[in-house]
């Protein structure tokens, strides 16, 4: 148990060290981009018609403290969130991240998690299918269909569907409340309609996760099927499903829940460009505004570091759970 | 434009005793008689007439008749008024022959109980001035209802078209671009040597929460906002005058003077297209200043903020940009315990939601203005905004007809998609010129000063001009829909301007670009098939551009048309941060970014004719030469004289009233000086599309399609109305 303690510490204090790292990074990279956030702040407003001069924006940078260090600025802020969990304020938004994230961050989470939800769901039963089948006919069109969804990027998806439904039914599917719901609390009404606008983007999420996860179960599983124990299950008299299920694919499996972690990073990463299209307003397309367009580094480096919290989370939840599965693992850490 | 302001003596003297014996015939003699002397004293001013008069002569007459519903289609035999679309009670009252009986909202109620911290209503008699603005509906009297559908890129972006629609000021420039009439201020009087500006206001005017509306508002905004280093850190230039604070004072509730520190006549214009409100609500933002109230931060500590000033920023967002996040969206946990959601306003419309995916506004019970039936406007009972920041999005949201009126971020390039959905979808397109033109500048301060000296010269401007095929470009680039132009500083073009140089060097004429850049020097020494330059060394001009300042295909062609004389160039799209940046450190060879403004800027703001000819984030030529004018030549490059004259003048033409000889001879030598030494090479003067839905009525088509007179605002919003 002591071994399984440190084990669980170890991996607790490199979560913690990655979480710096990356938030360093952010701001590191953020900084080499030219025009700081006042800048771009006060660029929107002079298209509002406002006259800015240089004093201006000088100003406002002593307002937001961007006139300080660059380090001095990121160690405040890493300092503020560890003790205080306070991200600070958005500078381009003029409001507190707590708050404004407080909703987007766990709807664009959940989003990516029932993307991810879903793409295993299908792809764990068609991929041992597809695996195993002899009809070439169903396994080339698995295939294809899953090539298919490697290959189509999410935004030009998106737009398909968008133009479509905008052709035919004359809704673009943009948003993720009506208006109705847009300002209202959350609700099991209000909830039952954001699922009436979510599906779009779990689903459009979930296609290529899921193309991309049937190629993963399906090579595994190619792998462990001709291996000898499964053979030398299969002449013990196993056969069919209970030979599938308790033989291979439970080795197969172990990769799959161990790179739960890096799925869920490479969802999140093609939420941002989905998110645009579809006019989503969560923490994907917030990140895309305060990379690309107002250089808010208080505000990226928020969602990004929340987004390495989740996924550092889930890789410690997966190491945790492959440790108790595994039984040489779990008997290593913990003994019998 | 200033000649409306500025009536000559003898119309001013005209309508005066015009009125004067009007209003004689009443009462309040004596106040009539004292702006009656005072205006044939000034000579200028009529305005305040029309204004005074309507405080004394709000009196029944004898046979009152329900007002007939006069309309720009239709204006029942009523003579028009001092100002277009629009009348002061008292004065259409006298027109018509008739008393206006106010009518509200039938929904006002309801839409009331929406706006947090807003108690029951009052009567509307008591909630409309005593003296309402009349406006004249364009086609008709219209209904009340709907929710008007607008887009908008984000909360402080993209915003100001939607603004623009519920927005009021001390004045208002009429559609006609060129009048400016009363709008919160019911008139407005300058002294002789234009150093004392006074105001008008309404009597019985309130804010949206129905305390009164007075000039120790304007004081407030003046004193304890836009000069106070707390609230807003460095004043604006546009409350300053030649760098200098001006002074208000309170003469009674309905009038306030601002003290000019030097002649300042574009104050007025200032106000007519500025989104910056020359009034805060005192006896609400008060109550949290501490210079006003000693116990503001007890009050702000009693809601949860750090102090009074803390409070002050939630409500103002510590600027005058309408469009800053409310206390519902940056203080949601706060917000209970504040006296009000959002703070007071004029405007025609009050914010009762404000979240990250966009604002919803309802009518202000209290607003000021009523239509020639005595209907109190708005007509539109709600207002809803959604952010959409994609263009590709924002243009299928059009086409699918989800959104009212939209014109800010629509380019030309989106003309035919929107076109073509017209009739499916019910709406119109309006194409209307731009006030701005695509503008292309050599870096005459350049670096490298082999440089510096063919950029420098003028033949060589003068040969790129002419190298430039306009028809061709505006075939290409701009559908055929652009008028070759040459750039003359303002647009659009002022009478004093002279014809000629609205075309100046645009005829497309290489051979004469070859001869001017033979005789420059500029031969092809390697033999490569482009000119070097005089001293042999190569010359590839490196268009840097973002498309955010003008078209790629633009630049392209313009960088073709050049290669075609021999001048190489390579064509690169960079961020406007990049392009911002390499023009800060003097890096552009050319300058590629929209440029020009309309007389009614120029006379308040003289930085197109100052080296570097515009601010950081238009575009700048010649950044050595305002190094140098900046420093008063202790550092930079001397610029030539015609550049030390267009200095003196534009400071001339500031303070000369405009429309006067004088003014127009300035204005005349400023373009002149302008357009022919060619600092800035103009391509075609172009339009854009405004798009409103069919069912959106009283919807006049626009003069331009710019921001500069704070989009809709000379379109009157409040009257327009939905027939669906």
């Amino acid at each position: 148990m002591g071994r399984f303690i440190q084990f669980a510490l170890v991996r607790a204090v490199m979560s913690l060290f990655t979480l710096l790292t990356v938030s360093l990074i952010v701001f590191s990279l953020m900084e080499l981009v030219p025009g700081n956030c006042a800048e771009r702040y006060l660029a929107f407003k002079n298209t509002q018609g406002s006259q800015i001069t240089i004093a201006d924006i000088e100003a406002e940078e002593r307002r937001l403290g961007l006139d300080r260090p660059f380090m001095v600025r990121w160690a405040t802020w890493v300092g503020n969130v560890f003790v205080h969990q306070d991200f600070g304020d958005s500078c381009i938004l003029r409001l507190d991240i707590n708050q404004l994230l407080s909703d987007k961050f766990w709807i664009s989470l959940g989003i990516c998690l029932a993307a991810l939800f879903v793409s295993y769901l299908i792809a764990i039963p068609v991929g041992i299918y597809s695996a195993t089948t002899k009809s070439a006919v169903t396994n080339n069109s698995l295939r294809f269909i899953s090539y298919l969804g490697l290959a189509l990027p999410n935004f030009l998806l998106a737009l398909i569907i968008m133009l479509f439904s905008t052709v035919m039914f004359g809704d673009s599917l943009t948003g993720l409340f009506s208006k109705e719901y847009r300002d209202a609390a959350w609700s099991l009404d209000k909830f039952l309609d954001f699922l009436s606008r979510a599906w779009l983007p779990i689903f459009i999420l979930g296609w290529s996760a899921t193309a991309f996860a049937l190629q993963t179960v399906r090579a595994l599983m190619l792998d462990e099927v001709g291996k000898l124990y499964v053979t030398a299950a299969s002449a013990r008299g196993i056969s069919g499903r209970r030979l599938l299920w308790g033989y291979p694919a439970r080795h197969a499996m172990g990769p799959v829940i161990n790179s739960l972690g890096f799925d869920l990073n490479r969802i999140f990463n093609e939420l941002p460009v989905v998110a645009l299209i579809l006019t989503l307003t969560e923490a994907g397309a917030l990140l895309i505004e305060s990379l690309a367009r107002s250089n808010d580094q208080q505000l990226a480096g928020a969602i990004i570091f929340l987004l390495t919290a989740s996924i550092v989370i889930v890789n410690f939840v997966t190491d945790m759970m492959l440790a108790l599965m595994d039984p040489r693992i779990r008997k290593g850490l913990i003994g019998s | 434009m200033k000649r409306a302001l500025l009536q000559q003596p003898t119309l001013a003297s005209k309508v005066a005793s015009k009125v004067a014996s009007k209003v004689a015939s009443k009462v309040a003699s004596k106040v009539a008689s004292k702006v009656t002397s005072k205006v044939t004293r000034t000579g200028i001013q009529v305005l305040a007439v029309a204004g005074i008069m309507g405080s004394t002569v709000g009196v029944t007459p004898a046979l009152a008749a329900d007002c007939p519903a006069v309309t720009g289609a239709d204006n029942a035999g009523i003579s028009v008024g001092q100002f277009p679309n629009q009348y002061e009670r008292a004065e259409f009252e006298a027109a018509a022959g008739c008393t206006l009986a106010f009518t509200a909202n039938p929904d006002i109620e309801a839409l009331n109980a929406q706006i947090q911290g807003n108690g029951p209503l009052p009567d509307l008699a008591d909630r409309l001035p005593s003296e309402p603005l009349v406006i004249v509906p364009y086609e008709s009297i219209g209904k009340y209802g709907g929710t008007f559908d607008a887009l908008s890129n984000a909360t402080e972006a993209g915003t100001s078209d939607f603004l623009s629609i519920r927005h009021v000021n001390l004045v208002r420039y009429s559609d006609d671009l060129q009048t400016i009439v009363p709008n919160v201020a019911k008139g407005w009087e300058w002294n002789d040597d234009f150093t004392e500006l006074t105001f008008f206001l309404r009597a019985g005017h309130k804010w949206s929460d129905g305390a009164p509306f007075t000039a120790e508002d304007v004081k407030f905004w003046y004193d304890n906002l836009a000069l106070d280093s707390k609230v807003i850190e460095k004043p604006k230039d546009y409350v300053l005058v030649a760098g200098e604070p001006m002074t208000v004072d309170v003469i009674d509730p309905q009038t306030v003077r601002f003290n000019l520190p030097a002649p300042k006549p574009g104050l007025v214009a200032h106000f007519a297209t500025s989104f910056a409100q020359g009034f805060q609500p005192k006896h609400f933002l008060g109550q949290f200043h501490p210079d006003i109230n000693p116990d503001a931060d007890k009050l702000a500590a009693d809601a949860g903020f750090e102090n009074g000033l803390a409070v002050i920023k939630a409500y103002f967002g510590n600027s005058d940009w309408t469009d800053t996040p409310s206390p519902l969206l940056n203080s949601p946990d706060k917000v209970d315990n504040l006296p009000a959601a959002v703070v007071p306003t004029l405007e025609s419309h009050i914010y009762v939601s404000d979240t990250t995916e966009g604002r919803h506004l309802v009518a202000n019970p209290y607003f000021f203005m009523v239509d020639t039936q005595g209907n109190q406007l708005p007509y539109i009972s709600e207002q809803d905004e959604v952010y959409i920041n994609d263009a590709q999005v924002r243009l299928l949201k059009l086409v699918n007809g989800e959104v009212d009126y939209k014109a800010q971020s629509l380019q030309l390039s989106d003309v035919p998609i929107l076109l073509e959905n017209q009739e499916k979808s019910d709406y119109t397109i309006h194409i209307r010129p731009k006030i701005a033109m695509h503008v292309f500048s050599f870096n005459v301060t350049s670096d490298d000063l082999e440089k510096r000296k063919v950029f420098g010269d003028l033949r060589f401007r003068k040969a790129m001009s002419v190298a430039i095929n306009r028809d061709d470009l505006n075939e290409a680039a701009y559908f055929g829909q652009g008028v070759p132009s040459q750039y003359i500083g303002f647009s659009p073009a002022p009478d004093f301007v002279d014809p000629k140089w609205k075309t100046y060097a645009t005829e497309y004429d290489p051979d004469a670009a070859n001869a001017a850049l033979d005789e420059i020097g500029m031969a092809d020494v390697d033999g490569d098939g482009f000119r070097e330059l005089p001293n042999g060394d190569k010359l590839v001009l490196n268009m840097q551009f973002a498309t955010q300042g003008i078209a790629g295909q633009v630049v392209e062609l313009v960088g073709q048309y050049w290669s075609e004389v021999g001048i190489q160039t390579t064509v690169k799209e960079v961020t406007p941060d990049e392009y911002r940046s390499a023009q800060s450190s003097n890096q552009l060879d050319v300058g590629m970014w929209e440029k020009s403004q309309p007389l009614g800027i120029v006379l308040g703001n003289n930085e197109l004719w100052v080296p570097p000819f515009e601010n950081y984030f238009a575009h700048r030529v010649g950044m050595l030469w305002a190094e140098y004018v900046e420093s008063n030549g202790a550092s930079g490059v001397e610029p030539p004289a015609y550049v030390d004259q267009l200095i003196a003048d534009i400071n001339a033409f500031q303070s000369s009233p405009a429309g006067t000889p004088d003014s127009d001879a300035l204005g005349a030598n400023l373009v002149k000086n302008m357009t022919e030494n060619l600092l800035f090479i103009g391509t075609a003067l172009t339009p854009d599309p405004i798009y409103h839905r069919n069912a959106l009525k009283n919807f006049v088509e626009f003069k331009t399609a710019s921001y500069e007179y704070y989009r809709t605002y000379p379109y009157l919003g409040p009257q327009w109305y939905f027939d669906e």
